[in-house]
């Protein structure tokens, strides 16, 4: 791993653009072709912390699933240490909204659910390496102890530590988040930014994390990119300098915050609207509308 | 999988409401509960048995009905007809006692476990397959929704028919009722599978057979079990049937045959004894279900 930005940036995106084929529906019999991304691109260095933020249906997800490797992009490169991005891979981690925790495994189980079979790297963990690996890294986000819970006995907090961990555990480069925080309580969700950041720090890993809060995309991101309304397209990247954010004062109050808050608050403002004029709602990966019965595309898909 | 103890349930209840910022104590602590006192286990054992008393009331209502019912309410002439509870009781303990019982249960049980068994293998596999390629659904569901519609009673002329009157045809029977219900489950087991498990299967990098092996099949192994459960019941009343039909040994064959050698306390004795090993399979398929599904309910479903 190399630190510092070198001559190649740890992730790079290159002329992206995305189209979807909606499933006809009762408006739309025929189906239509959506863009959810057009003409991104997007240089990130390796260690950093970069936020995307956007309106619904700016292609956030489509992006987070691009990088992860879960779907391909129509026009332009993915390219990852300077290399196409060819699928999913353990270089990369993905922490969702909903957890996606495995409900029947216990904690310690769903944190070494990535370290079970043979890695990318030829290495295989025994059972007890990956016992030991999982407490080191529910440690790390502060649930020592509860190795043994199921998902169902911790709090949504709770559970996205686990999920936290578990995207860790794997050591990768680079950490794909996509609006982690946003189900949680609003205490809650303080508490696991100011975690993220320390993570951050002590771990050194790349970071993209998607949301649609400004106050999240500010206090975390060293940048914040904004997302236009569909077709998705990079509208502006504002770069956020609060100074130290691990001490213990209020950095959301201080001066420099508010006034990037507000830059980027203005860049969204105006796509919101557009967006929320035009009705967009969220597409899934797959083409299904949300309001559409959720078929599972089991195997094939991707 | 691994293996949580017991222990662990009655810590986790109270778990939720201190759960939410302790990020390094374990163990929330626990809180004495009420009725530590003489006086109030006293009252709590009182209520528990009462409620007791009040579940088992209709079943002791019925069996003194039953025991008095044919001596003061029935008419004389069907009084013959319907032997009160002990006169059945006698003959049950004449049928265990002379072996007889004995060797119709197992003539039944063997068969119902072997059809159940065959049953539960072929239609898990499957199931699976169908699940998972979408083109063999849409090729073999037509046909499936017409088997599964014909009621397996009324292919047991040809079962008979074609495989005779021995061992093969009922097994055959019972195996084919007991199929859909697994079948059925199991598919939906995996259609409901989570997808953003698989997507975050996915983005793990799992194989096509790892993410079935450590996502899909888990996940679906409660609604197969559902199945499995399902497909007990309607095998024990196939198998049942089938023995009425055409048999040398079985409860079925001991209901019928006791019926026309006009033993009728002893053709009680085998549908008690009929009910009593429904009774037990459910029970018995309904713990295995509960074990295999005890993720996914909250800790809180009690068995007290």
């Amino acid at each position: 791993m190399t630190s510092g930005t070198g001559p190649i940036p740890k992730i790079s995106l290159q002329n992206i653009t995305k189209k979807f084929t909606v499933r006809p529906s009762k408006d739309s019999p025929e189906g239509a072709v959506l863009t959810a991304l057009d003409g991104i691109s997007l240089d990130v260095s390796a260690g950093e912390f970069i936020t995307l933020v956007g309106p619904s249906g700016s292609g956030k997800t489509t992006l987070l699933d691009l990088l992860a490797g879960l779907t391909k992009p129509d026009t332009g490169q993915v390219l990852v240490d300077g290399r196409e991005v060819a699928g999913p891979g353990r270089d990369r981690a993905v922490v969702f909204q909903q957890y996606a925790l495995f409900p029947w495994r216990t904690a310690a189980a769903n944190v070494s659910f990535g370290l079970e079979g043979v890695g990318s790297d030829g290495k295989r963990y025994s059972r007890k390496e990956r016992a030991e690996k999982a407490r080191e890294y529910l440690e790390l986000v502060g649930l020592g102890g509860f190795e043994d819970r199921y998902p169902h006995e911790l709090s949504g907090g709770m559970k996205q530590r686990v999920a936290i961990a578990r995207s860790l555990a794997y050591e990768p480069d680079i950490l794909l988040m996509d609006e982690p925080f946003a189900a949680l309580d609003a205490q809650t969700r303080e508490q696991l930014q100011t975690e993220l950041l320390r993570i951050w720090a002590t771990t050194g890993k790349t970071i993209i994390f998607i949301t649609h809060g400004i106050d999240e995309a500010v206090y975390l991101g060293q940048r914040v990119a904004v997302l236009s309304s569909r077709p998705g397209r990079l509208k502006e990247i504002v770069d956020i300098d609060l100074g130290d954010r691990s001490g213990d004062e209020d950095v959301r109050s201080n001066p420099a915050f508010v006034e990037h808050r507000h830059k980027v608050w203005s860049l969204l403002h105006d796509e919101v609207r557009r967006a929320q004029e035009a009705g967009h709602a969220k597409i899934q990966p797959d083409g299904t509308a949300p309001d559409e019965t959720r078929t599972i595309t089991t195997g094939k898909a991707a | 999988m691994s293996t949580p103890t017991l222990t662990k349930e009655t810590e986790t209840q109270t778990g939720p409401a201190a759960a939410g910022k302790a990020t390094t104590e374990p163990n929330p602590a626990l809180r004495p509960g009420p009725g530590t006192t003489p006086a109030a286990r006293l009252r709590r054992y009182a209520l528990q048995g009462g409620k007791a008393v009040w579940g088992a009331g209709a079943i002791i209502l019925f069996l003194l009905l039953w025991e008095l019912g044919p001596a003061y309410l029935a008419p004389a002439s069907t009084r013959v007809f319907l032997p009160p509870l002990h006169e059945v009781l006698e003959a049950l303990g004449t049928l265990i006692g002379n072996g007889q019982l004995q060797n119709h249960l197992a003539a039944s049980l063997s068969r119902s476990a072997s059809g159940f068994g065959i049953a539960v293998v072929t239609a898990v596999a499957l199931g699976l397959l169908v699940a998972w390629y979408g083109a063999l659904d849409r090729f073999l569901n037509p046909l499936l929704e017409v088997f599964r519609n014909t009621a397996a009673l009324a292919l047991l002329p040809v079962f008979t028919l074609l495989l005779g009157i021995g061992e093969t045809s009922k097994i055959s029977i019972v195996a084919y009722a007991a199929f859909f219900p697994v079948l059925l489950n199991t598919i939906a087991g995996v259609r409901t599978v989570d997808p953003l498990l698989i997507r975050a299967a996915r983005s793990l990098g799992l194989s096509n057979v790892q993410l079935f092996q450590k996502v899909i099949l888990p996940s679906a192994v409660p609604t197969i079990f559902t199945g499995i459960r399902m497909a007990g019941t309607s095998s024990i009343l196939v198998l049942i049937a089938a023995e009425m039909v055409g048999a040398k040994a079985g409860l079925g064959y001991l209901i019928v045959n006791s019926q026309m050698s006009f033993l009728i306390p002893d053709m009680y004795a085998g549908i008690l004894t009929v009910s009593l090993l429904g009774l037990l399979v459910n029970y018995l398929l309904v713990g295995v279900e509960r074990h295999f599904s005890r993720w996914r309910t909250a800790v809180g479903s009690r068995t007290a």
